[in-house]
């Protein structure tokens, strides 16, 4: 049987503020699968991907990715993760081509695999015109589109997305999920946190609610609603935040009244 | 290259693009500062003062403009490009590749070190040409030159990385840093000081720099050259993995 993409077990993340942002949880990502982590905000969906990416330093338990340990074999396992974060942290000081080139640099591809590969991308997101441009005057959206280029320059088998969406025009929210769709089905493992439940109903193959640091339900979208005993994904993520009232078919029900 | 070579050849780079992208700022303006610093002490005022300890005043100042040089660029260049990189976030995609924390220490070390190599050397070729410099024990010169700016490499790494605004970073170069190296001997030699000023003189870590810098030059020092040589050994070798431990527990590095 294959190495699962992700295997988090028991994983306690405690700041030293005291405050448990994760409280002991476990997940299973398949390689190959599309996974949808969804919460509120301040559930930890963003510190669980920190830890598991090493930009947090985990308090207990273990992550593994393609079956190396990512605290203590880090290098192997972080060679194996690419990650578009929440926020578009992009270096003011380099331009567009620069800021993908040297990202496959941290990651040690030679320098005519990285020229290759940053055309590629510039092209896939749209960013040749921007090339030389310094990233610092780049429009959100724009930033946006760099910011998944690079977390896909190194090739990497698991690609972390973190509310990759947030914020962007449709044009860019479709080309994006065609191109994911599209590396998904030539085999990378896509773990992705969105506020856009439909988004996660549409694309992912399972599913994880996530609530004050604790993994509270998994499966696939219509296992999920089963569980909640409800129609859909929507209804089962109100569920989960004790938000009942604002489910679309309790609203028209009341308009109908 | 290995895959290990070349993610530390990018850091590297990394530090170094920095730095030449705004060379008026990072390399232009200590230049000319270094050269106003000559111009001033060495040649105004030093045309009014007689030698010192027998050498020409310009000649007897000039060592301790190349150490400063060398010093306050290699500090101010790592602890900025640390604190930039922590303020935008960007420090992140290097935080999150295979980089080891010593291969990261190192690169952000090396960036500061070679912006004061470029700065130091510069000064010191302009001054060959203003004054005749010698260069007396060349091989307590290279050491001591390498040491020193591997010791401020260390320094700004270590402030940016505990700093967490540019308010903190300013506070160590301009309180904390500026004064040790003026009150070091840069400018006069602490023999001529009056007591207690030229005891207190003896417990600033940056005379003994200062000194093992000039030696190199002149020939002239007022300490213990193998004394010194191994204190600043010891002191950069604590101070580098006194950061490999911040580096490696990620200490304000990681969340």
């Amino acid at each position: 049987m294959p190495e699962n993409a992700l295997q988090i077990d028991d994983l306690v993340k405690r700041y030293p503020t005291g405050v448990e942002a994760l409280r002991g949880v476990s997940l299973e990502i398949r390689p190959g699968e599309m996974f949808g982590l969804l919460g509120p905000n301040g559930a930890g969906k963003s510190t669980l991907i920190h830890c598991t990416t090493g930009l947090a330093q985990v308090t207990s338990g273990t992550i593994a990715i393609f079956g190396h340990d990512a605290i203590v074999d880090y290098g192997e396992a972080r060679q194996a993760v690419g990650l578009a974060p929440q926020e578009p942290n992009v270096d003011w000081f380099l331009t567009v081509a620069e800021t993908l080139d040297y990202h496959a640099g941290y990651f040690g591809m030679p320098k005519k695999a990285r020229l290759a590969r940053t055309e590629e991308l510039l092209e896939t997101f749209s960013l040749t015109e921007k090339r030389d441009e310094r990233t610092r005057t780049l429009s959100g959206g724009m930033k946006r589109r760099l910011i998944l280029a690079r977390a896909m320059m190194h090739r990497p088998r698991l690609l972390i997305l973190d509310e990759p969406t947030a914020g962007v025009d449709v044009e860019l929210r479709l080309e994006l999920w065609h191109y994911v769709q599209r590396i998904n089905r030539e085999g990378t493992t896509i773990l992705l946190t969105t506020h856009y439940i439909e988004e996660a109903e549409q694309l992912c193959d399972r599913i994880a609610f996530i609530n004050s640091g604790e993994i509270v339900g998994e499966g696939t979208s219509a296992e999920l609603a089963s569980r909640y005993g409800v129609a859909n994904l929507e209804d089962a993520y109100l569920a989960l935040v004790g938000r009942k009232e604002l489910s679309r078919s309790h609203v028209e029900v009341e308009v109908e009244a | 290259m290995s895959s290990a070579q070349i993610r530390f050849a990018t850091l590297w780079r990394r530090e170094v693009n920095r730095f030449m992208k705004i060379k008026k700022q990072t390399l232009g303006a200590p230049l000319l500062e270094t050269f106003l610093y000559i111009s001033v002490f060495g040649a105004a005022l030093g045309s009014r003062i007689d030698k010192l300890h027998g050498i020409d005043y310009v000649v007897f100042v000039i060592p301790g403009l190349i150490m400063m040089a060398w010093s306050t660029n290699a500090f101010a260049n790592n602890s900025s490009s640390i604190l930039q990189q922590k303020f935008q976030g960007a420090i992140q995609d290097q935080l999150s590749s295979p980089a080891s924390p010593a291969e990261l220490l190192l690169a952000f070390s090396l960036g500061g070190f070679m912006r004061g190599l470029i700065v130091a050397g510069l000064t010191f070729i302009a001054s060959s040409f203003l004054v005749d410099l010698p260069v007396d024990h060349i091989l307590v010169l290279v050491p001591s030159l390498l040491l020193v700016g591997f010791f401020f490499s260390q320094l700004g790494v270590l402030i940016g990385v505990r700093a967490e605004q540019f308010d903190d970073v300013a506070f160590a170069q301009t309180f904390v840093l500026q004064p040790l190296i003026f009150l070091g001997g840069v400018f006069y030699s602490a023999q001529l000081l009056p007591q207690p000023f030229e005891t207190l003189t003896h417990f600033n870590p940056i005379y003994y720099m200062i000194n093992l810098v000039r030696y190199g030059f002149v020939g002239f020092s007022e300490v213990s050259i193998a004394l010194s040589l191994l204190a600043l050994t010891a002191a950069t070798a604590v101070l580098f993995f006194v950061n490999l431990r911040l580096f490696t527990t990620g200490y304000r590095l990681r969340a």
